[in-house]
């Protein structure tokens, strides 16, 4: 997934041209965005985190090495940013999801699902927030780089910097916890 | 009813597993209820996710990055900024009190005598009468006057 646009954007940054920086989120803004919003569970909070994220990477790019590719980089930070994050006080939380209108149904636009089928589409993606915030922070985080962003065994090694091995039985253990608690639901 | 097959679904549906692995398991499937019944709820699971929900980033994401970066850029060397700042306060404060200071040197220099001599009249109660024009105390001052001049 690292191109070349990302390695001149970052020696451009180097070079002292700060609206390269700009690229780079525009670039990467959505995954890191999708990836906080599964992790934290709202709107709000995966805001607020993401957009640490790009300042913890503004503010660490003058030294990273471009044999690391961009986007593991910035989904390690975003992890660790989530993991870490301090959830602000409950009435924040519940009142400040402000992001239903940005939402997209991934869907195919040519073959449009009828209302039931997108109804009972939204109660299992209800069901499966649900069940991702009762998993550990570590587990929730494998799970989505692997299902949500697609991210193979090895690029999450790299991000999470764990071993293959350890990954396989996370996503392993992370996948029979959500069965488990989908099957309650 | 537990299998320890089970274990290998999750690598099975990630094609992780060797191709003997994979064919054995496969075998094992046809016969094993358990697997069968966990490995279709792990599709299931996987669909979920892949059917679920994709976040883009809200409108404006990038500025709002862009202006804390700047904010973060004018915090840099963040103790020089306020040692500057108190710098200032105090040359200017400092500049303040030595032209107050010269100031007051200079006019008292100048008017020094006038000054004394405007004090002194203005602490002076020659300005009041002794008792108000037209009344008997006058009358009578008057004439105590006169008979001490006697």
């Amino acid at each position: 997934m690292q191109n070349s646009d990302d390695f001149s954007l970052i020696a451009r940054f180097k070079d002292g041209d700060r609206s390269s920086f700009e690229e780079i989120v525009l670039r990467h803004q959505d995954k890191i965005y999708n990836l906080c919003r599964h992790m934290l569970g709202n709107a709000h909070d995966a805001e607020d985190a993401a957009q640490d994220v790009f300042l913890k990477a503004f503010q660490a790019l003058p030294k990273f090495q471009p044999d690391a590719s961009l986007y593991t980089w910035l989904y390690r930070i975003a992890t660790n940013t989530c993991i870490d994050f301090k959830r602000k006080p409950i009435f924040e939380s519940l009142f400040g999801d402000s992001g239903e209108g940005e939402r997209l149904i991934h869907d195919q636009a040519s073959d449009a699902p009828s209302p039931e089928k997108l109804y009972q589409a939204k109660e299992i993606d209800k069901a499966l927030q649900v069940c991702l915030g009762k998993l550990s922070p570590k587990l929730r985080a494998i799970i989505v780089l692997k299902e949500v962003e697609g991210l193979s065994y090895e690029e999450i090694a790299e991000t999470l910097d764990i071993s293959m091995g350890t990954v396989k039985s996370r996503v392993a253990r992370a996948r029979e916890e959500l069965q488990k608690c989908m099957k309650k639901n | 009813m537990s299998c320890p097959k089970t274990k290998l679904i999750s690598a099975y549906l990630d094609k992780e597993l060797g191709l003997g692995e994979k064919t054995a398991f496969e075998a094992h499937v046809q016969g094993c209820t358990r697997c069968s019944h966990t490995l279709e709820e792990m599709r299931s699971l996987r669909a979920a996710f892949a059917n679920g929900e994709r976040h883009p980033a809200p409108y404006g994401f990038a500025t709002r990055v862009m202006a804390r970066t700047a904010e973060l850029e004018k915090k840099k060397a963040p103790w020089l900024a306020p040692f500057f700042v108190r710098f200032v306060e105090a040359a200017v404060l400092l500049v303040v009190i030595t032209v107050g200071i010269l100031a007051g040197k200079v006019m008292t220099n100048n008017s020094t005598a006038t000054t004394t001599t405007n004090i002194a009249s203005s602490l002076s109660l020659d300005l009041f009468d002794a008792t108000p024009p037209g009344t008997l105390g006058g009358a009578y001052l008057a004439m105590t006057e006169v008979s001490h001049e006697k």
